[in-house]
């Protein structure tokens, strides 16, 4: 995907509405753009062309892009290992579980938040919020005998709950800020009809609010997809693990497998670029913007 | 702002006619008794979860904060605040707040004006949908590599043999010869940067789901108005974005102020102290000196302090009402 | 339709999700019960062992011995369980708080003392007189209180590699076998892109103190302990030592990165010909030979303090192995402990680790095979294996506090002296 960073970048269509008087800023704006592509894409860039290289070649000064040790085979060592693609799945398996089961409980949440006034609201906003203040690692050792006792060590439902746990309070408040900002007549509306909170939920306030579910759900896959710690300690046979311990795994106790790791971490963003790919037309300017109109 | 929250009573505005008198007073008690417990019913999976998988745990850590030798000991004494007073004494404690302060507040200053900054480019009307398209893809990319990854990268780019090193001296911004990570000077800022770089996709992608959000009716009515580029950010988009401006704020102070993995793989609090942070102090409180107590005695002032961030954030949202 | 009927359909949904998903993971949820290392079937027995070794060896290397065990003791199943290095401790810490601890688990010499003391693994003295072990062919066992908890499997030990081309180039014709001939050829080695020595300081694994720091001082027979207690201060060993240092650092002959420096970066930068000397684990040898096969390099000891010519301390790392207090199966857990020690599959082990044997009578096939190796080992065998961190409280603590005074003083914030009385006075609460 890097390759398509450097002069493609102008082929923006030229809308028919930009008058002549707008190419000026519009060079400024695409110059402005492909500065912060070198900020973000240049160390990825980096990553993929270490992926390429021989572990030797990782440290060569003065460092080169492409080297003559120039190979896929950190690809296919990882592609041909079964147990590695069962890393892969298992994140999947696992991160898509808990995106969707996020969004289901943190858009019931946020609705009682944004449409309801009750008792202990204020406080039960305080816990949301400052629970996930707590350094996870000092969690570590009671969460740990929590998941053998309630026997979902080394589960995906262990798994699963846990960031469940980790992205509702984000969730929650993002859903509930975003419901903030749509006007209550639109399910005040439909309620008049006689139609029950879960009508207007789910037919009116869910449509219009997909930019911020679809912001809120590639939150919580990321978290899901990336996070180790709780995966290595909740985790213990080869056939639980997920994509971010097999990338500890090639760091060893005296070298790193630095054509592999890198390889993997690729590996592992490219299922993820895809569902945002995917979901991005989500966040085309004016699509929503209509609806909310009333 | 003023449509965002209602009073109660709004709640209840619209009510069904009633049909018959004892019927109707029946009915509309029983309704509203049904209205009042709905809220409840939305919560109640959220409750469950967290009682059970979060408030369950923190609690054991309080526990643990007041007793001596947990874990490591088979029966652990009461000793009320004695290892709060310990941590408090421990002059490494109050550098690892300076740290994490200077940390968390440079890492969220940047991320919300790059966040900003970018979404605002990514959502410009002179821009083609394909053009945005790539740009947004190139800019969320730092977000999709797990910590461990961030890490070891950026220690490979800034080792004094690394890419920036020879990139800054081929140019001759340096001498190329900045031992980023490992000079008590640089450290801090580098760290920072990384976790800059590694973390301001997120507050992008949220603004950006914002911006969508903001009706083009109030930028029209301020052009109307005779509002310019700059009145109209300063005036629309600004407040409208308030609410998840500050929102993501918070989390992203809370979250920061979390971040371990990356200073710990990158620095390991080092040189000497220079990046030693509350979340690297406490662990190497449990998991070097193998002291659970004053471990937890320390998360559980992190806590209290992101408690008065937590009160201050909600009665912020009071005030809105 | 009213809100109940949609509050209750929203229920089922969510039910019939959380249904969905345990049905999926069904079968993880079986071997999740079995956690302690339950017994399967009446005399069959399942041994459970965690350890970082298998992704360190030869693909199915570790896997292959463990299937030889199984054929030699039958009714006895090993699962292993391989964790990443960095993490192990935190993991072995939280199972033995859950009472989920591997029947069997790799250990490092460094958290030995610290799980004793949780209870977490097995005081070994009592289990080899349950079964009557005879413990005269363990090269050495870690003890604390005079019970021995760990048993090295095969040792890492670190001497000195040099870079021939290098040393070549500066006009040193031999390794340096003294401190001061050590200061001498890292002055001219250093020019340029290169340096005369790297030293490894990162705080997140600070076990360059024990591996690059003390061993200067254990290789001229000195010692950081008194009767076992800490003596950094007014210590001449311990201060000659940390003092020469100090000089080559302000020498500038030391490669820069040092104070985040972790031994895997040491490694690359002496393999990329840009340092001329380090102090390494013999483990490395095949991956410098792998990585760049053109690099030109020896091992010789530690160079000494100047006229020290007594017996000179090796620092070494092991892969010790320990058995869980909660074990079921104490008995089985030993079974394999034996079997890994006995002289022939300790030798094979050794072999294809490329360390030395933990077992006395076992002589790894390298060393007949390869030069390098050889000469390691006439270097262990006429010295004596020194790691004094083994075996002690919070070792890991203590390297780190070492480190950080260290730091201070080489960044100059500090003379030597006060980093040894300021290390000394940390070491003392931590005793």
């Amino acid at each position: 995907m890097t390759v398509l960073a450097t002069p493609a970048a102008v082929s923006g269509r030229p809308a028919q509405r930009t008058p002549p008087k707008h190419t000026g800023k519009k060079v400024a704006l695409v110059a402005a753009l492909v500065l912060g592509a070198c900020f973000s894409a240049l160390p990825v860039l980096w990553m993929l062309s270490s992926s390429f290289k021989r572990n030797s070649e990782i440290f060569e000064f003065p460092p080169r892009l492409i080297t003559p040790g120039f190979s896929f085979d950190a690809y296919t060592t990882i592609l041909t290992d079964p147990v590695k693609l069962r890393f892969f799945l298992n994140s999947y398996v696992v991160a898509l579980s808990v995106t969707v089961l996020s969004l289901v409980v943190a858009v019931l949440a946020a609705y009682a938040f944004s449409r309801y006034e009750f008792w202990g609201k204020k406080t039960i906003n305080i816990v949301v919020v400052t629970v996930q203040a707590v350094p996870p690692i000092t969690l570590l050792i009671p969460y740990f005998g929590l998941m053998v006792t309630l026997r979902l060590y080394n589960t995906y439902q262990g798994l699963i709950l846990t960031y469940m746990v980790f992205t509702l309070p984000y969730a929650i408040i993002m859903m509930t800020g975003y419901f903030n900002t749509l006007p209550r007549e639109l399910d005040e509306a439909v309620k008049v009809d006689g139609a029950g909170p879960m009508t207007a939920l789910w037919r009116i306030l869910i449509p219009i609010s997909v930019p911020g579910l679809v912001s809120v759900g590639v939150y919580t896959f990321m978290i899901a997809w990336n996070e180790f710690l709780f995966a290595l300690t909740l985790t213990r046979t080869e056939d639980m693990r997920t994509v971010p311990i097999g990338i500890q795994l090639l760091m060893g106790q005296h070298s790193y497998e630095w054509n592999e790791m890198m390889a993997m971490s690729i590996l592992g963003c490219i299922p993820v670029l895809l569902l945002f790919l995917f979901f991005q037309r989500y966040f085309i300017g004016g699509m929503t913007a209509g609806a909310v109109k009333l | 702002m003023s449509q965002t929250t209602r009073p109660p009573r709004d709640a209840l505005a619209v009510r069904p006619p009633a049909p018959a008198r004892d019927v109707g007073a029946r009915a509309r008690s029983i309704s509203r008794l049904k209205r009042r417990l709905t809220p409840y019913g939305f919560l109640t999976p959220t409750g469950v979860l967290l009682v059970i998988l979060m408030i369950t745990p923190i609690v054991m850590v309080v526990t643990y904060s007041l007793l001596d030798g947990v874990i490591t000991n088979q029966n652990p004494a009461f000793v009320g605040f004695d290892n709060y007073v310990e941590v408090l004494t421990n002059p490494v404690f109050f550098t690892a707040v300076r740290n994490t302060l200077v940390f968390t507040i440079s890492s969220v200053v940047v991320h919300f004006a790059i966040g900003l900054g970018f979404a605002l480019m990514l959502n410009s009307p002179l821009l083609g949908n394909r053009t945005k398209g790539l740009f947004r893809v190139l800019y969320i990319l730092p977000w999709l590599f797990t910590v461990a990854i961030v890490a070891v990268l950026w220690r490979l780019l800034l080792n004094p043999n690394g890419v920036v090193n020879y990139l800054l001296g081929a140019f001759g911004v340096t001498d190329g010869q900045t031992e980023w990570l490992a000079s008590t000077s640089t450290a801090l800022a580098a760290v920072t940067f990384i976790n800059i770089w590694s973390g301001y996709p997120f507050f992008m992608i949220s603004l950006l789901a914002g911006l969508q959000g903001i009706p083009r009716e109030l930028y029209e009515a301020a052009r109307v108005d005779g509002a310019g580029a700059w009145s109209q950010f300063l005036h629309v988009t600004i407040p409208q974005l308030r609410p998840i401006i500050i929102s993501m704020a918070l989390l992203d102070f809370i979250w920061t102020t979390q971040q371990f993995a990356l200073i710990w793989m990158t620095t390991g609090g080092g040189p000497i102290t220079s990046t030693e942070m509350l979340s690297t102090f406490t662990y190497k409180l449990a998991f070097t000196r193998y002291d659970f107590s004053l471990a937890s005695a320390s998360a559980v002032l992190v806590l209290l302090m992101s408690m008065v961030l937590a009160f201050f954030y909600v009665r912020h949202q009071k005030s809105r009402d | 339709m009213s809100k109940g009927a949609y509050m209750g359909r929203f229920i089922a949904v969510a039910g019939a999700a959380a249904l969905v998903l345990t049905g999926c993971a069904g079968g993880a949820q079986e071997t999740g019960s079995t956690t302690d290392g339950g017994t399967t079937t009446e005399g069959e027995v399942t041994l459970e062992f965690s350890q970082w070794w298998e992704p360190e060896l030869p693909a199915g290397a570790f896997r292959a011995l463990m299937d030889q065990f199984e054929a030699e003791n039958p009714g006895i199943t090993v699962e292993l369980l391989s964790g990443p290095y960095a993490s192990t401790k935190e993991q072995v810490v939280a199972g033995a708080a859950a009472g989920t601890m591997s029947d069997v688990v790799g250990l490092d010499g460094a958290w030995v003392s610290d799980f004793a003391q949780q209870g977490a693994i097995a005081d070994l003295t009592a289990v080899m007189a349950d079964v009557g072990y005879d413990d005269s062919e363990l090269a050495s066992q870690v003890q604390v209180d005079g019970a021995t908890y760990m048993i090295p499997v095969v040792n890492f030990v670190y001497p000195m590699f040099t870079n021939d081309a290098l040393l070549d180039a500066a006009g040193v014709a031999a390794p340096p076998t003294t401190r001061s001939e050590f200061a001498d050829a890292a002055a001219a080695i250093t020019e340029g892109d290169a340096y005369g020595w790297i030293l490894p300081l990162s705080l997140e694994a600070p076990n360059g103190i024990q591996n690059d720091v003390m061993s200067w001082v254990w290789a001229s027979g000195g010692s950081m302990l008194d009767g076992g207690q800490p003596a950094l201060v007014d210590n001449a060993d311990v201060s000659s030592a940390t003092e020469f240092i100090q000089g080559l650092w302000d020498d500038g002959v030391i490669a820069p990165g040092a104070f985040t420096m972790k031994e895997q970066d040491k490694v690359e930068e002496f393999t990329n010909g840009r340092v001329g000397m380090m102090i390494d684990s013999l483990a490395h040898v095949n991956l410098i030979r792998e990585s760049n096969p053109d690099l030109e390099f020896s091992i010789s000891a530690i160079p000494a303090d100047d006229g020290y010519d007594g017996e000179r301390g090796i620092p070494y790392a092991s892969w010790g192995i320990g058995v869980a207090e909660n074990s079921e199966h104490k008995a089985e857990a030993f079974k394999l402990v034996e079997f890994l020690m006995s002289e022939s599959v300790n030798s094979e082990l050794s072999s294809i680790a490329n360390a030395f044997p933990g077992n006395v009578g076992s002589v790894p096939d390298f060393v007949e095979q390869d030069e390098v190796f050889g000469t390691a080992f006439e270097i262990y065998q006429s010295g004596f294996p020194a790691n004094e961190f083994t075996g002690l409280p919070v070792a890991e603590q203590l390297m780190r506090d070492f480190g950080e005074e260290f730091q201070r003083s080489l960044d100059g914030q500090q003379s030597m002296q006060d980093a040894l009385a300021a290390a000394q006075a940390k070491w003392e609460r931590e005793f």
